[in-house]
């Protein structure tokens, strides 16, 4: 209540004032309240954007700090975050195993293959739905997307009967086309968003300039789209990368992938933690470092896929 | 330089990369073809990828012995069967030999080739009772044990030989404290060690082979009698289930939650100070373990009929479509005939007696003595002969048990289980 007087009295002094010195004034005021307001919307979002990086973050943190435990550490009632004493045995453990290096090599040849085929069969794919925009283009694209509802599990087993039909059982690239399978229904998805994106005057100019339709795309559109094509390169890369059903059905002796090795730490007998998760670590290095390398492609490409041309 | 020579360039790279790993793709870089010509002297065994270490051993003096070169092939267990349900059905297989879980084998008879000529009267008097007759499916041989497991009492010899404990419980129970023979006894010193934060056992609710064993000892057969009757919901049932929740009481919250990984990591970090485990697990506990050097062995404890344990075997089968027969049996009756190599793994199994007693008095497998015990107790039995048993045990036997450990009336749990393994048997 004694407040209210000693409001009224700058208020009613504010009067007196000039009327451009109250605009000033207010405009301050609302400059300031405006800085009060970005300064909290700033906070806000870092605070969200903490959160964010710990739930996402924290797991693979874990994963990491779970590789350098001893094996009781590993499973220490209730678990702990740090490791008691640092070890890296279960490096050594990791990739002493006969195999690794090879299901390495096995699973970035999939991964290269099915990607290149993602993109050899998605560009064109999606440049002709979003450029010639036909019924039976929606109709495809529309079918692209219910493969995506198919559980793979109901397609692994029949894919694998059919990879061995045609001889071409336990090789990676009988695994690549099945991850093709899984890549390229969001790869046409994707690429079409972003080839919708590109000005259909810029094809035109290039046209008069004499370029053909093909020259046009190869020239001028993919070019504009090769940051939307960094993208869906690495979703189709992190896939095939990841991709453990098909791998597990398809592969024996000679493409056995890394995911399955690392399932196999855990066994009927047990599950050996700190060599799983150190396999796990090493595992995730080259798709940490393909993000980093095409960090820039990747931011460019979604704001590209973000803005109508 | 501009981005159309750039995008040539790279266009050329990706196109030169791509031929040289399509080229690569032709064999990948795991080592020979799948599954070698008709008469080669290689051949690919599937095995779960807690097996290979088993096997390996076996695999390297079998080639010695017999010129057979072996690659393995290393699945998780839960997609194992999916893989050899995926192969069978095709009547393609990528595989000469395969390492089975017994309770596989009636599933897969139809497709697995009869090895009678390997089960010699000599061989049978070495394998475990139960796991002949196991192995015999429709009047024939189609697997031969590779290795063989079974739950065992392990117990804290420290806290059971410590003065003080042993006067306590005998003051409280009137015998002495020692590993447990009997129900009553593993229910005294699961009640006894109950305290300070510790537990006395553990009860698996996720699991369902303890849950069996106790039913052998009580004296019915499991699940369905020898004319496939279901008899879940027979007194032997119920005591055995009234026996498992009763230690509720006495170990760690969660029971319905426990499976074998959380129970080894409960023992193994000194939190209980007994359990019904799997033989193998004495030799894998962590040198670094509170409880390493301090764990004592006995046989499974018995019921009304006395000691019962339910065998886990695995068998080496040969798949009627591979194309390397006679390379895969010679490497199965090699198997059998090394089979005390497998000791020497990581795991330390084996399946043939004689090879288990080979062992039994050296330090370091003090737990082959009870696991012989138990294997060949008379009513040790191996699990029902019908290819519905995993569907049984995971939509049946597991749900009832952790409803039961969480408090359900066991009558009417039995009583419900017995209606869903008749509807899944129609």
């Amino acid at each position: 209540m004694s407040t209210a007087p000693v409001q009224a009295v700058p208020a009613l002094k504010d009067t007196k004032q000039p009327a451009s010195a109250r605009t000033r004034r207010r405009r301050g005021v609302n400059r300031e309240g405006l800085e009060a307001g970005r300064r909290s919307t700033r906070t806000i979002l870092w605070v969200l954007l903490a959160a964010s990086l710990i739930l996402y973050g924290f797991p693979f943190l874990y994963l990491l700090l779970t590789s350098f435990k001893t094996p009781i550490d590993t499973i220490a009632v209730p678990p702990t975050i740090l490791p008691k004493e640092w070890t890296l045995d279960n490096y050594a453990n990791a990739l002493g195993r006969g195999g690794v290096l090879a299901s390495f090599i096995n699973s970035i040849q999939t991964a290269v293959i099915s990607t290149l085929l993602s993109l050899v069969l998605a560009v064109p794919a999606a440049y002709g739905i979003t450029r010639y925009k036909t019924a039976s283009g929606r109709v495809f694209i529309m079918a692209a997307l219910v493969t995506r509802m198919v559980p793979p599990v109901a397609i692994g087993i029949p894919l694998a009967s059919m990879m061995a039909s045609v001889g071409l059982s336990d090789t990676p690239i009988a695994l690549s086309i099945a991850h093709t399978t899984i890549s390229l229904p969001l790869s046409i998805w994707l690429m079409s968003s972003f080839f919708e994106s590109v000005p259909k005057d810029l094809e035109e100019a290039a046209t008069v300039d004499g370029c053909s339709r093909l020259g046009a795309l190869w020239r001028v559109v993919i070019p504009v789209v090769s940051g939307g094509i960094a993208v869906t390169a690495i979703f189709a890369f992190l896939a095939s990368w990841n991709e453990f059903l098909f791998a597990l059905l398809m592969t024996a002796v000679r493409s056995q992938t890394t995911p399955v090795v690392i399932a196999n730490f855990q066994t009927q007998f047990g599950l050996d933690w700190g060599s799983m998760t150190a396999l796990a670590a090493i595992y995730s290095i080259p798709v940490i470092l393909l993000t980093l390398l095409l960090q820039r492609k990747i931011v460019a490409g979604m704001t590209l896929g973000a803005v109508k041309g | 330089m501009s981005s159309r020579t750039k995008i040539s360039r790279l266009a050329a790279v990706g196109g030169l990369s791509a031929a040289v790993v399509l080229a690569a793709s032709a064999c990948g870089a795991g080592g020979p073809a799948p599954s070698g010509p008709s008469g080669s002297s290689s051949i690919n065994v599937l095995v779960e990828a807690g097996g290979h270490a088993e096997l390996q051993p076996i695999a390297d003096q079998c080639k010695k012995d017999t010129g057979v070169n072996v690659n393995f092939v290393e699945l998780p267990y839960d997609g194992l069967f999916n893989r050899l349900s995926s192969e069978f059905s095709s009547g393609s297989v990528s595989f000469d030999v395969a390492a089975l879980d017994s309770v596989w084998l009636p599933s897969f008879k139809d497709s697995l080739q009869p090895i009678d000529e390997l089960f010699t009267d000599e061989a049978k008097k070495d394998i475990f009772p139960a796991l002949v007759k196991e192995a015999n499916v429709d009047g024939h041989f189609i697997g031969m044990p590779a290795w063989t497991n079974a739950e065992i009492v392990l117990y804290r010899k420290d806290l059971f030989e410590d003065p003080k404990n042993k006067a306590d419980f005998k003051a409280k129970y009137g015998y002495d404290l020692a590993a447990p023979k009997t129900w009553q006894q593993y229910q005294d010193i699961s009640a006894f060690f109950t305290k300070d934060g510790m537990y006395g056992t553990d009860v698996k609710g996720g699991v369902e082979t303890e849950f069996l064993a106790h039913v052998l000892q009580a004296g019915s057969p499991m699940v369905l009698d020898s004319n496939n009757n279901v008899v879940i919901d027979n007194a032997a049932h119920k005591q055995a289930l009234d026996f498992y929740t009763s230690l509720v009481k006495d170990a760690p919250a969660g029971a319905a939650q426990v499976d074998w990984a959380a129970a080894q990591n409960l023992f193994n970090q000194g939190k209980t100070a007994m359990t019904q485990f799997w033989a193998h697990a004495y030799r894998q506990i962590p040198k670094d373990s509170p409880v390493y050097g301090k764990v004592g062995t006995a046989p499974m404890i018995g019921g009304s009929a006395g000691v019962a344990g339910v065998p886990g075997p695995w068998y080496l089968s040969v798949p009627k479509a591979t194309k390397n027969a006679d390379a895969a049996k010679k490497f199965v009756k090699c198997a059998f005939d090394h089979n005390d190599l497998a000791i020497q793994s990581s795991l330390g199994l084996a399946a043939r007696i004689s090879a288990f007693q080979k062992y039994q008095d050296q330090p370091g497998y003090e737990s082959f003595k009870p696991l012989i015990e138990t294997l060949n107790a008379p009513a040790t039995a191996t699990r029902p002969a019908t290819a519905k048993w995993q569907q049984i045990v995971d939509t049946v036997l597991v749900p009832m048990l952790q409803k039961a450990v969480a408090g359900g009336d066991s009558s009417a749990l039995l009583a419900d289980a017995k209606s869903k393994v008749q509807a899944l048997l129609k």
